[in-house]
């Protein structure tokens, strides 16, 4: 018996889980859109948490007599020291863009992290047990996925406060009803295999079985596609900061730098646009990153890779 | 007979999720800092008559109370009166406390009833732009899976998701309107003034449908019954019209379903940026200005509105492909 | 206008899109000549049409549309005490309490009503009532008395009050008069429903957030060439703006100094600046801690670095350093105005048993954004300022609607701590400002109750002469609030609007009032 296990055993299996996510991530390695992503995006993190660090402008810092200065190169009076121009009370672009940048990744990655570690416990939960707890757990996620999230999330943060606690687990909550069904349905197909039975006869808890086995297996694809929703929720994000609702100012994020900019866009064109850019460059990147490992993904499975 | 057994067990299942969400908004607003009776009754109240009125109104009983209270009025088709805006549906405030125009509000009903046309009307100019850049793209890219019409799939629709949408709003109506002169942007004074929200929010939607299609049409050109075709003699464009389209769909279909969702958070934004008078704008108006029974009667139509178009999508997809059974 | 099946069957025309000809689409629904002017406005109104249960600025700017007034003050810096006079035709003091007022014949109202000598008594003893929420009369109507001794002659007696009866001098181009009948109806009758007023424009409807005026081809000076005024409430800058330069729009109001920068030159625009009767103001909230204290109010003033303020405001906000405007009675440049000084702000602080703002509790700014021009800009800069003094403070910023229901002053206190708002009243008269703020019986936004300050206001209400009464407020009142500091004032606004060239024959009011009964579209 012990020897069947070396075989069969969780060993064997890890190597084979491990495999299919390496597979995944290998297969869209060989794709340039993937590498071109990887690059664009590793280095606008690199900058937006080392720049601050090394250079002396406050993004925070008000001067009014240099406000409103075009980008390098761009009509009158630009100079090298705000190489994006100022805004409307002379704090500086590139700072405020950088430091915007940081507070939309930090809210992408903790919020996806939060679906994702809800979603799949859920899903993995619901999938394993079947019966009775499935089908209160689908029912949960069926509502949830009803709910209008952008009424429930304007309406939460609209009338209280926005806090960045607040604003992620508004976030998180609106999406791991997706992770739930993926898992589920994953789980419930893997948990039919032999392994799993093996092990229940060798008496491993369902714990065990549910956290050391089938998690690593189901987890690595799933976490895979949600780089593409790191982009959907920095969207989500300032979209809320756009309407007020997110973090609040004078802390720069890039929603209400471009709702001030707004007003300016006549005038000071740069305002509304330069984070657009940034905003732009960050979420391509990461959609290009997440479509190749999606497509690999669906390949793997499908038995073409 | 299915039909009847499918339309009962939704409709139940979507009276139970309409419920659920209903109450969920309602305690919320309940719990959330800041009195409602307090908006209702105005800034300048002493608080012993904020109490009083608040005892009259039931604000004071327990929550399950009042939204039993408050659902048995909907059923009825009384959604409450909005806090903020009386008959005329303007917005307004300063008045002082014991202002006695502060009783004719407006009917929340009324208040939805008059902005979801145009809201409707540009869901649906929307879908149709959507369609017509994805269209093309995604089917070409679909059957020639690797090459570059899939590349250049893949590229459009990332290209197009990252753009923010009220970045690209504000940028269209400043150039396309103001600069240009080529459409109008602000407000709703004719049929043309939705056709720049709508592009926006195309713009929004295209990339999803641009990318199930691609993968359900590579998919479906890959089955065997397309290559028997082939060897039978059919022509491609037929092959691929007839057959391979038709069952492409139903994902796309399913994907349609979903994308109201998104579409509700893309109209929200596209219409405040535009100054349209449609549903979303009103949301937004009703959450800034702390609305609350106008944000519950919001909640619950949209929330009414999204199990109707699953229902309606579930049918269809059962139609086009009877394997499926929902 | 637009029925929904209108618009659903519109869905099915997307064949248009095909050929997008902008003048086809955005048909001018109007004809060039009697086409309405369409004001966009950036406040919102109360919804409560009786003139005397509001104060907010954009319902009396409504109200110079379609009411008459006694006489009215065009307030130009070269000329502040000019009148003119409307349905009086002279306004006489006959001694220090009797002020004789002489009507004109042959008015009406909208209604049809004769405007005679009882409409003007009804009026004023209605306005005067303690209860009323605007409190724009010098003293309840217990405090004086209306006679009519003919139709058309109305005598003010203010022995009772003790005070001049020079003082509804002032006030008499700044009051609506109002039918008696509607008065006699009461708060709750047709006053909150309707506007019924002698003006040149009849009020028709409330529709969503616009008001409907038209034309009163009854009007005393000839009916108005436009067909009428459609005054909508748009409380986004940036929409105003685009809708100017869309065509969409014939005035707009609240001009920020980027958009001045933008209009300059546009051609088909004219732009129109004026020093306003209205100041911009920091609100303390007097009657609760931590700011019911006056040294630490006068710490936060002292705290604020002003010029910085007009940096940000350009050519929306002119330097003043008093609580009035320039162009109003009374002025005079404070010697002793709060100035930026960090040091004797510290000092204050560590006086009032708070060094560096510590124990001081959380402190909330409440502002607005989409109505005056920068509020949320000069808010930050104002919070920043305040932050490195040790003040720990909050910024707010609220839209229009909700800010107005914010702002007025409650039992116990109102809402946060302090506020920004703006107070603007068409006439010379310095009270519509000082005593409506700042004595006890109104108080309106800042809850103060101080007895020296309510003294040296009812002192210079009942002064013998203009002259002596000039002297109080620059030598006693004035200096008096700069000390106590209820209230900082930051800046006089500067009122720009942007009007469609072809819009000629307005008259622009320094409190944002337009007088269109000449106007043409060219």
């Amino acid at each position: 018996m012990p020897n069947t296990m070396e075989v069969i055993g969780p060993d064997a299996k890890e190597a084979r889980a491990r495999t299919i996510a390496q597979r995944i991530a290998l297969g869209a390695w060989r794709s340039i859109e993937f590498r071109i992503g990887l690059f664009v995006f590793t280095t606008m993190v690199l900058l937006s948490i080392f720049w601050p660090m090394v250079s002396a402008i406050d993004p925070m810092k008000i001067n009014i007599g240099a406000k409103l200065t075009p980008p390098v190169l761009f009509g009158e009076n630009w100079t090298w020291t705000h190489p994006l121009g100022t805004d409307q009370l002379g704090r500086d672009m590139l700072m405020r863009c950088f430091v915007g940048l940081r507070y939309s990744l930090f809210i992408g990655l903790a919020t996806v992290m939060i679906m994702l570690a809800v979603g799949c416990l859920v899903g993995l939960w619901a999938g394993y047990r079947g019966g009775l707890t499935d089908t209160i757990l689908m029912r949960i996620t069926d509502a949830q996925l009803s709910i209008p999230m952008i009424i429930l999330a304007i309406a939460i943060l609209g009338v209280s406060r926005p806090t960045i606690p607040a604003i992620i687990l508004v976030l998180g909550l609106s999406g791991w009803p997706v992770y739930a069904r993926v898992m589920r349905s994953v789980v419930m197909a893997e948990r039919k295999r032999e392994f799993v039975r093996g092990a229940t006869i060798l008496g491993a808890s369902d714990l065990r079985i549910m956290f050391l086995l089938l998690l690593p297996l189901c987890l690595p694809p799933i976490a895979f596609v949600a780089v593409l929703d790191v982009a959907r929720m920095i969207i989500f994000e300032s979209v809320l900061g756009f309407l007020g609702l997110g973090v609040q100012p004078p802390t720069p994020t890039f929603g209400n730098i471009i709702a001030d900019g707004r007003k300016y866009l006549v005038n000071a064109w740069w305002i509304a646009t330069v984070p657009g850019i940034f905003l732009f460059l960050t979420l391509a990147s990461l959609n290009l990153m997440g479509a190749a490992l999606e497509r690999s993904r669906n390949r793997v499975y499908g038995g073409k890779a | 007979m299915f039909l009847v057994n499918f339309l009962i067990r939704r409709l139940a299942q979507g009276a139970v999720i309409v419920l659920l969400v209903s109450f969920l908004i309602f305690t919320l607003l309940r719990v959330v800092p800041g009195d409602p009776v307090r908006l209702i009754v105005g800034g300048m109240a002493p608080d012993a008559l904020v109490e009083q009125i608040a005892e009259e109104m039931g604000l004071r009983d327990p929550i399950p109370v009042q939204f039993f209270r408050y659902m048995s009025g909907v059923v009825q088709g009384d959604m409450g009166q909005s806090f903020i805006r009386p008959a005329s549906g303007a917005a307004v405030g300063g008045a002082s406390f014991d202002d006695n125009t502060r009783s004719e509000r407006a009917n929340v009903l009324d208040l939805i009833a008059d902005t979801a046309p145009y809201t409707l009307q540009l869901a649906v100019l929307a879908m149709v732009f959507a369609l017509v850049i994805a269209l093309p793209i995604g089917i070409y890219g679909g059957l020639k899976p690797g090459k570059w019409p899939d590349r250049f799939a893949l590229y459009i629709g990332s290209l197009l998701i990252s753009l923010p949408n009220f970045w690209l709003g504000i940028v269209l109506a400043l150039v396309v309107s103001v600069n240009l002169g080529w459409l109008p942007a602000i407000g709703y004074q004719g049929f043309s003034y939705t056709i720049l929200p709508a592009i926006v929010l195309a713009v929004e939607i295209a990339p999803f449908l641009i990318r199930t299609l691609t993968v359900s049409v590579a998919q479906n050109m890959g089955e065997s019954y397309i290559s028997v075709a082939a060897i039978r003699g059919i022509s491609h464009r037929r092959i691929v019209m007839a057959h391979a389209l038709k069952n492409s769909s139903v994902p796309l279909l399913n994907l349609l379903g979903v994308q109201f969702s998104m579409l509700l958070g893309g109209v929200l934004v596209v219409e405040f940026i535009f100054d349209y008078p449609g549903l979303g704008l009103l949301t937004i108006n009703a959450v800034l200005q702390r609305d609350f029974p106008l944000i519950q009667g919001i909640a619950i139509v949209t929330s009414a509105a999204f199990v109707m178009i699953n229902i309606v999508v579930d049918l269809i997809a059962t139609t086009i492909d009877p394997r499926l059974d929902y | 206008m637009i029925s929904r099946r209108g618009i659903l069957g519109g869905v099915g025309a997307a064949a248009l899109m095909t050929q997008i000809n902008p003048e086809f689409l955005i048909s001018s629904a109007y004809a060039q000549t009697g086409k309405p002017i369409i004001f966009l406005s950036a406040e919102n109104i109360t919804g409560n049409w009786d003139p005397t249960a509001h104060t907010t600025l954009s319902q009396k700017n409504i109200e110079a549309y379609v009411m008459g007034y006694l006489s009215r003050a065009p307030m130009r810096p070269e000329n502040p005490d000019e009148t003119n006079m409307e349905l009086a035709e002279s306004i006489t003091l006959l001694d220090r309490y009797r002020l004789e007022i002489k009507l004109r014949p042959g008015v009406s109202f909208h209604d049809g009503e004769p405007f005679s000598a009882k409409d003007v008594k009804a009026t004023f003893e209605y306005g005067a009532q303690p209860d009323r929420p605007a409190q724009w009369y010098p003293g309840p109507t217990d405090t004086f008395e209306v006679t009519t001794p003919d139709d058309l002659t109305v005598i003010v007696d203010t022995t009772k009050g003790g005070y001049s009866a020079s003082l509804f001098i002032f006030l008499a181009s700044y009051l609506p008069i109002m039918s008696a009948k509607d008065v006699a109806e009461g708060p709750n009758g047709s006053l909150s429903q309707r506007l019924n007023g002698t003006g040149p424009f009849r009020f028709v409807e409330q529709r969503g957030n616009d008001t409907v005026l038209e034309a009163f081809s009854g009007y005393f000076k000839g009916a108005p060439k436009v067909s009428g005024v459609t005054y909508s409430f748009v409380g986004d800058g940036t929409t105003r703006i685009l809708s100017m330069l869309n065509g969409q729009a014939s005035i707009i109001e609240r001009l920020e100094p980027e958009q001045i920068d933008t209009l300059t030159g546009k051609p088909g625009i004219t732009l129109s600046k004026m020093i306003s009767v209205e100041n911009k103001y920091l609100w303390f909230r007097c009657s609760k801690p931590p700011f019911d204290n006056p040294l630490i109010r006068k710490a936060a003033c002292h705290a604020i670095d002003r010029s910085i303020i007009y940096e940000v405001l350009g050519e929306s906000g002119s330097p003043s350093s008093n609580f009035i405007s320039p162009i109003k009675f009374g002025y005079i440049d404070l010697e002793n105005y709060p100035e930026y000084d960090p040091e004797e702000c510290q000092r204050l602080l560590a006086e009032a048993g708070y060094p560096g703002g510590e124990g001081l509790p959380e402190l909330e700014y409440i502002t607005s954004v989409g109505f005056y021009p920068k509020t949320k800009e000069y808010g930050e800069v104002i919070t920043a300022l305040l932050q490195e003094q040790g003040f720990p403070v909050t910024l707010n910023v609220m839209e229009v609607a909700a800010w107005n229901e914010n702002l007025y002053d409650r039992p116990g206190g109102g809402p946060g701590h302090m506020v920004d708002c703006g107070w603007s009243t068409g006439s010379p008269e310095p009270d519509l400002v000082l005593r409506t703020h700042f004595h006890s019986s109104s108080k309106r936004i800042t809850g103060l109750v101080d007895p020296d300050i309510d003294a040296l206001l009812d002192k210079e209400r009942s002064a013998a002469s203009l002259d002596e009464r000039r002297d109080i407020i620059q030598k006693e009142l004035t200096p008096m609030l700069a000390d106590r500091a209820p209230a900082l004032s930051l800046f006089t606004s500067v009122l720009v609007h942007a009007m469609d060239s072809n819009l000629t024959g307005l008259f622009l009011y320094p409190d944002g009032a337009i007088d269109a009964s000449a106007a043409t579209f060219g």
